[in-house]
């Protein structure tokens, strides 16, 4: 019986998880978070423990084998504040790190971003895990990802008998799980760099939780790219989800940006270099190594999305306004 | 009225030549065929029927021969005998239109015959009375717009139009007759409606593109233009195209001139079209990075099968078993100034070589004799590119001075030379981490062109 510990354990994408987990055969899920999850799911659930040492203890009295990490500040829900982001998205995770090294769990699967790639003029048009990760200049989500990843790529080397598994997946389009991709498109115009029209990917978060599955019960360590079957140009994307995109010239986006116009309707959250270059990650490792076959095509998320979003984007973006106010009112 | 007119001339001869045209010959007075076909007609014995036609028709059709004593040509286009009075029998046979039966038809083709039955509309309406030949000149009028239409149309689009021209119920040389009214606008509104589907479809995002991008109805909608530079501007003569592999993996090093890269897309012409095996095959350019970030013209690249300029992509797709075209001396081939033309520069660090030896693919060296007097270069404002962020800024004889005319490269005749190609294979894929063996084979492709070059050079009589 393998046990496994799944943090933040009620987030959307870690149900997903949950659910791809609990249909195996001898798997026996552990989990951490504030609010109590699904019942049946979990054989064991705990409040999160306050520092490292508490959760090495958790690890070490449930015998925990695997360590999953999947849920990210700003993916679900809009960033909330930096420091509170920083705090869960890059703190937390190395303490989770610490606490598995010393609990002595084997292995850890930790969720990443296709975008820490970056986007740009010279990328290829497939990029591979071997790439080297830039960290970007301004604070935000994105950093966060590459920071985390680097402290992940850094303690895989210090500590080799340790499997640690990185699951960079494309945005996430589908199942009701909220993602920054999901927020742009599911506003009623979607605005475009006029000029570009770069190639985006999209994941399905049940494909993601079936890798995830695939990545905590195999033997296959090092980073993944995950994403659907074929790139789409991002109107087309826009288009297929139901919208129509609105072009914008760029020096036009870039003054807006400046005037701290972030909140205009249609915005992207990320670095607007992604409505200017492609930045699609080559999938064959993961196919080849994980054994995984996504089943959802891009066209299926993004179709999908064109009938969730009118129903559930406007609650997902009331939903969300009502999550930040109460964030500001934490910090306040 | 009719009686008069369809008594004075005798209708035309309903079979259908070999060359899948309609026979010009008029019919025998009281049977369907002219002589020549007539005779055959009674010699073949009753062809099977592989024309699309609904069975309820073929029996009438069938019986309908047999009064006029007549078998039906070959491929059942049988004519109903020549009425006295057209309009009092309305149990007529579907008529032949003019795609061979069974061939599937090419719309270009299509269009044509349409063209061609509009012109003997017009021309029989001329040898009528005014008003009969005032409506012959509108029924050929609206023929010429279904043709218009055909041309414009995508390829399985267009078939179904044909498919439904060739199911209509009427003769379509009879326009006195409401049906053949009924019929061409059907067909009509078919094509418009078929047109605001198009629009509608593309701004819904029902449309496919390939991983790198392209968009195969955007391919199909510039190809007109590239086959009027190919055929008519430049007069491209392409030779040895039978070098290029038809299937499989392949890579194509050509020369680079010309400030704008016209010559890739002239290459790609030449293998989609004139490829002795395979045609339609698409050539893959690796182009500058630096276009990845000019706005409207990246997507528009990307959209036609244009990827950016990195060994990656390179392998990636030589890897799936494409043919690429790279351009070694890259920027430094486009910017160099008229008195340098047709001397190659420096290969690059050979990336080009190491993609091919790592995947096997052969290179094909193409001499591309031509382009390079498009734009005579005449200087190089190197502030200014470094104003302007681009790779180079070119002064010719037109640009600036002439603005965006400037920019229209002149009429010279090209040639393009694919050479044999050279096997990387025997060298297996580690001889790529050798900077010998990548710096050899860069060096005998280098060789290969420039001799080549040299050899169309002296050939060549005139640039124009």
């Amino acid at each position: 019986v393998t046990t496994i510990l799944l943090s933040r354990s009620t987030g959307a994408l870690a149900r997903l998880v949950a659910q791809a987990l609990s249909q195996r055969a001898d798997v026996r899920l552990v989990g951490t978070d504030e609010a109590t999850p699904d019942a049946g799911l979990f054989a064991a659930h705990y409040a999160p423990p306050p520092d490292g040492h508490a959760l090495a203890e958790v690890l070490r009295a449930e015998q925990v084998d695997v360590v999953l990490h999947v849920e990210l500040a700003g993916e679900e829900s809009p960033p909330p504040p930096d420091e509170q982001r920083l705090q869960q998205n890059v703190l937390e995770r190395m303490r989770l790190l610490g606490a598995c090294a010393a609990a002595g769990v084997r292995r850890v699967v930790l969720r990443s971003s296709t975008l820490v790639y970056g986007a740009g003029a010279r990328n290829p048009a497939f990029l591979d895990e071997a790439r080297a990760l830039v960290c970007p200049p301004q604070r935000g989500l994105l950093r966060d990802y590459v920071d985390a990843e680097l402290f992940a790529a850094d303690f895989a080397r210090t500590h080799p008998d340790m499997a640690v598994v990185v699951l960079r997946c494309a945005p996430l389009v589908g199942g009701g799980v909220g993602s920054p991709l999901v927020r742009y498109l599911a506003q009623p115009a979607p605005l475009m760099l006029a000029g570009f029209n770069p190639r985006v990917q999209v994941v399905h978060p049940a494909d993601v939780a079936e890798a995830c599955a695939l990545a905590v019960l195999g033997t296959a360590s090092g980073v993944f790219n995950l994403a659907a079957e074929h790139p789409l140009p991002l109107a087309q994307a826009i288009r297929l989800s139901g919208r129509q995109p609105v072009p914008v010239p760029a020096p036009l986006l870039k003054t807006a940006a400046r005037l701290g116009l972030s909140a205009l309707p249609g915005m992207w959250e990320l670095p607007r270099a992604f409505l200017r270059y492609s930045c699609v990650a080559d999938t064959r490792r993961a196919r080849r190594e994980l054994g995984w076959v996504p089943r959802h095509s891009a066209r299926v998320c993004l179709s999908a999305q064109a009938t969730d979003g009118r129903i559930a984007g406007v609650a997902q973006v009331g939903g969300a306004r009502h999550q930040e106010k109460r964030l500001v009112d934490e910090v306040e | 009225m009719s009686e008069q007119q369809t008594t004075r001339t005798p209708p035309r001869c309903a079979a259908t030549t070999r060359s899948g045209q309609h026979c010009r010959n008029r019919a025998l007075p009281g049977q369907p065929y002219c002589r020549v076909h007539s005779e055959q007609a009674a010699a073949a014995p009753p062809p099977k029927e592989d024309a699309p036609a609904p069975a309820a028709e073929e029996s009438v059709s069938a019986e309908e021969s047999k009064e006029a004593g007549a078998v039906p040509a070959e491929a059942g286009h049988a004519e109903p005998p020549p009425e006295e009075h057209p309009i009092e029998h309305p149990t007529e046979e579907p008529a032949p239109l003019m795609v061979v039966p069974g061939a599937l038809p090419d719309s270009h083709g299509a269009a044509d015959d349409v063209r061609a039955l509009a012109q003997r509309v017009a021309t029989t309406a001329n040898q009528e009375s005014t008003s009969t030949g005032l409506t012959g000149e509108m029924a050929a009028s609206l023929l010429r717009l279904v043709a218009d239409n055909l041309d414009r149309m995508a390829p399985p689009q267009a078939q179904e139009a044909v498919a439904r021209l060739n199911r209509a119920q009427v003769h379509m040389l009879d326009y006195l007759r409401p049906e053949f009214w009924f019929e061409v606008l059907t067909v009509l509104d078919y094509q418009l409606t078929e047109q605001v589907r198009f629009v509608r479809r593309r701004l819904e995002g029902d449309y496919a593109t390939d991983p790198y991008g392209m968009d195969p109805e955007m391919v199909e909608m510039i190809r007109p233009f590239f086959h009027f530079l190919y055929h008519s501007w430049w007069r491209v003569e392409a030779e040895g195209l039978e070098h290029v592999p038809a299937e499989g993996r392949g890579m194509l090093v050509a020369n680079h001139s010309g400030v704008l890269p016209w010559d890739g897309a002239m290459i790609a012409t030449a293998v989609f079209e004139q490829h002795p095996v395979r045609q339609g095959r698409v050539v893959r350019n690796l182009i500058l990075d630096w276009f990845n970030s000019v706005p409207f013209l990246a997507p528009l690249l990307t959209s036609l099968g244009q990827v950016g300029g990195v060994p990656e992509n390179g392998q990636h797709l030589l890897e799936e078993d494409e043919l690429v075209c790279t351009f070694p001396e890259g920027a430094r081939g486009v910017s160099k100034l008229f008195r340098n033309r047709y001397r190659l520069q420096r290969f690059g660090r050979g990336g080009f070589v190491q993609i091919a030896l790592r995947t096997g693919a052969p290179l094909v060296p193409v001499a591309v004799v031509g382009a390079e007097e498009i734009y005579p270069l005449l200087g190089n404002v190197e502030p200014l590119a470094r104003l302007f962020g681009v790779p180079f800024f070119p002064i010719t004889p037109a640009f600036p001075w002439l603005g965006p005319l400037g920019a229209v490269p002149l009429p010279t005749r090209w040639s393009i030379t694919f050479c044999p190609p050279i096997s990387t294979a025997e060298y297996g894929p580690e001889a790529a981490d050798d900077p010998l063996t990548v710096f050899m084979l860069s060096e005998q492709v280098r060789g290969v062109l420039q001799e080549t070059i040299d050899a169309r050079l002296a050939q060549r009589t005139s640039i124009f």
